[in-house]
């Protein structure tokens, strides 16, 4: 589902039905020559425009789990979440009921958070961009972008592993020199079925920071995809937040009215 | 003026007062010591007082506020782009008014991150080749300074660079708000990472070449947009002056001087002129006990000298003269000797009380932390001055006493 890919994965591209089916098409062919070829001849952009696409549709719902695990708690809640093209989502707690009705809306780069208890929609600022959304290890950054993945990286595809008998592509994404970017580089592993396996964000010493692993993977939606991720900061190993897909639908009908403000208050779930 | 028996009768008083301190040497010695402690403490103090007081000054107008600030209306509500003025070459305030220099500059705020943080920062857009006159010129930088206005890279301070983190030759994140009005993002990499005096400026200030920053913020009306023109006079107390005619020239603009930009410091400046009377005053007064009791003991110990005196035909008026001399005396040899141990003391201190171990709670006084004391030949002579009144003053009970003694009361003694 659309979601998830936003949620996770920064700068994950959408591209139309069509557009994925073209380019499913090119990397079986990409696939065949791979066989023959250098690995290095795949169309990197395509690859990761693909993988992005895969868990995203014209429209998309999905209902999911999310466990924030600390060293001295962890806490479960579910979500459900309502995408549409590229640029709209809207996603909002359901359980449990301490933290219900929290939301949050996404139209383009803006964004609003809306919390029941002071009943008030806040315009999170650039500034809280890159803090963590809802004490997970996402930050609000990692929830926002939408194009910045092909605009603002340079992609190379540096290696080809072998998972479970399918090819696996390593993508070194290096932000260009005046992007918006912190990291030195994002590197990410996709399987040639497009499911993206891992996501690492490095520093400028090109150390390790923050990972997101793909735990489980399933068909959803009739779609392979993630069902289970788990994104963690490198060094703090007993603390992480997993996103768990329950259910998704691709291509349903969202009423446009989802994506305002008013629909972000008014704790509607569907 | 006087009659010339009238000054050897004053020359002949005079004597007396002499013989009558060097007489009693081990009690007016010890007075003499009070006295010079007193006023050479509260001399080194006074120029510590005095020296916080220019630093705090100095501190609070190299800064980036100047003497003077020049600033469009609206900036004070909205610090962004939208309060932008017309760069103003040239600046002229004529012969009257000298001026160190001034620099035009783009400070607004600013988020900027790294890798692991994100912090709230001023971002100032700077031509480095005018900084001459803000705290820019005192920066100890590693890495590289900007090379001009065209430099499109950061110099941060090195509580920052700690806070976020990173360093030179590293990419940070900025977000600030363009001429639009639209946040915009962009990526930075740091030139160099520099050392101020105050902590507070490393953690809030960040750099950048003034073009490059007009460049990166996007088209305004304006051809060349700066925010503020800050201005320092070579002669701080030429500001009123200059305030008024910079106001007279720019009649769409904020002209605001250093105490109205910064009224805190200005408050604490003024404060600390209060400060230094009181502690004198409370010195003195302490002081002025011991010398009246110690005058008029000496005035009841004679009491048959000065009773022979007055029956010799010394008449009160000339009584009074000399014990007023004699307490004069006391006090001048006294505040002489005072200033000049309090001077030693100064000089002694050479280069300041280094206080960076209690850097943060000074930095909250806004100083520097080294405090160098400061003398004035103003609070010099105020002092020594102020002291000699004091003197006067306290002169007064002994001679009232000398004043009741006749010849009568001597004798019955």
């Amino acid at each position: 589902m659309a979601i998830s890919t936003r949620l996770i994965s920064p700068a994950l591209q959408c591209l139309t039905q069509v557009a994925r089916r073209v380019v499913l098409l090119n990397l079986a062919l990409l696939s065949m020559l791979c066989s023959t070829h250098a690995s290095e001849k795949i169309d990197v952009v395509a690859l990761v425009t693909g993988s992005i696409d895969q868990t995203r549709g014209l429209s998309s719902y999905a209902e999911m789990s999310m466990l924030i695990k600390r060293p001295s708690w962890q806490r479960q809640s579910t979500l459900k979440a309502w995408t549409r093209g590229r640029e709209d989502a809207l996603i909002r707690f359901v359980a449990p009921t301490r933290v219900a009705g929290n939301a949050l809306l996404k139209q383009g780069e803006r964004m609003w958070t809306y919390t029941p208890k002071l009943n008030k929609s806040i315009r999170l600022p650039g500034g809280m961009m890159s803090q963590s959304w809802a004490g997970s290890d996402f930050s609000y950054n990692d929830m926002s972008r939408s194009d910045k993945w092909l605009r603002d990286y340079t992609l190379n595809h540096v290696d080809t592993e072998q998972d479970e008998g399918l090819a696996v592509y390593v993508i070194d994404a290096t932000p260009r020199e005046d992007a918006a970017v912190v990291w030195g580089k994002e590197q990410l592993r996709i399987r040639e079925d497009l499911v993206l396996l891992e996501l690492t964000y490095f520093d400028q010493d090109m150390e390790p920071v923050r990972r997101m692993v793909s735990l489980a993977i399933g068909e959803l939606g009739g779609r392979a995809m993630a069902t289970r991720m788990r994104m963690q900061e490198v060094d703090k190993p007993e603390q992480y937040t997993e996103l768990e897909y329950l259910d998704m639908d691709f291509d349903v009908d969202v009423p446009d009215r989802m994506f305002t403000l008013f629909s972000l208050q008014s704790g509607r779930s569907r | 003026m006087f009659s010339s028996s009238f000054i050897s009768t004053l020359a002949m008083l005079f004597n007396f007062s002499l013989r009558n301190i060097v007489r009693y040497r081990r009690r007016n010695f010890f007075l003499f010591a009070a006295i010079a402690v007193a006023v050479g403490g509260t001399t080194l103090s006074n120029a510590l007082i005095r020296g916080w007081q220019v630093d705090m000054l100095e501190t609070a107008v190299s800064g980036l506020t100047g003497h003077i600030k020049l600033q469009a209306p609206g900036f004070a509500d909205d610090p962004s782009l939208q309060n932008a003025f017309s760069s103003l070459t040239p600046i002229s305030l004529g012969d009257n008014v000298p001026i160190l220099g001034f620099a035009q500059r783009i400070n607004i705020p600013a988020v900027i991150s790294s890798e692991r943080e994100t912090r709230g920062v001023a971002l100032v857009g700077v031509d480095p080749a005018n900084e001459g006159i803000s705290l820019y010129r005192d920066f100890v930088i590693e890495g590289e300074d900007l090379g001009g206005p065209e430099d499109g890279r950061l110099l941060i301070g090195r509580a920052l660079a700690e806070t976020l983190q990173t360093r030179v030759g590293r990419r940070v994140v900025v977000i600030m708000e363009g001429a639009d009005g639209k946040s915009r993002e962009r990526g930075y990499r740091i030139a160099g990472v520099f050392d101020a005096p105050m902590k507070i400026s490393e953690e809030l200030l960040v750099f950048t070449g003034l073009e490059a920053m007009q460049a990166a913020l996007g088209n305004t009306q304006l051809r060349t947009p700066i925010t503020e023109l800050s201005l320092v006079l070579q002669a701080e107390e030429d500001r009123g002056v200059a305030q008024r005619e910079l106001a007279a020239q720019h009649p769409q603009l904020v002209v605001k001087d250093w105490r109205e930009m910064q009224p805190q410091v200005a408050e604490i400046v003024d404060l600390v002129d209060a400060t230094m009377a009181i502690w004198f005053f409370l010195i003195m007064s302490a002081l002025t006990f011991g010398l009246v009791n110690t005058l008029i003991a000496t005035v009841m110990q004679r009491t048959r000298e000065l009773g022979m005196l007055r029956a010799l035909g010394m008449n009160q008026r000339l009584l009074l003269i000399q014990v007023v001399m004699e307490c004069v005396g006391i006090m001048v040899v006294g505040v002489i000797a005072g200033l000049l141990l309090g001077i030693a003391m100064v000089f002694g201190l050479g280069d300041g009380i280094d206080l960076s171990a209690f850097s943060e709670s000074v930095e909250a006084f806004g100083m520097s932390t080294v405090l160098k004391p400061v003398l004035t030949l103003e609070d010099l002579l105020l002092f020594g001055g102020l002291s000699v009144l004091v003197g006067v003053f306290a002169s007064y009970f002994p001679a009232r006493r000398a004043l009741k003694i006749s010849p009568l009361m001597a004798m019955s003694r």
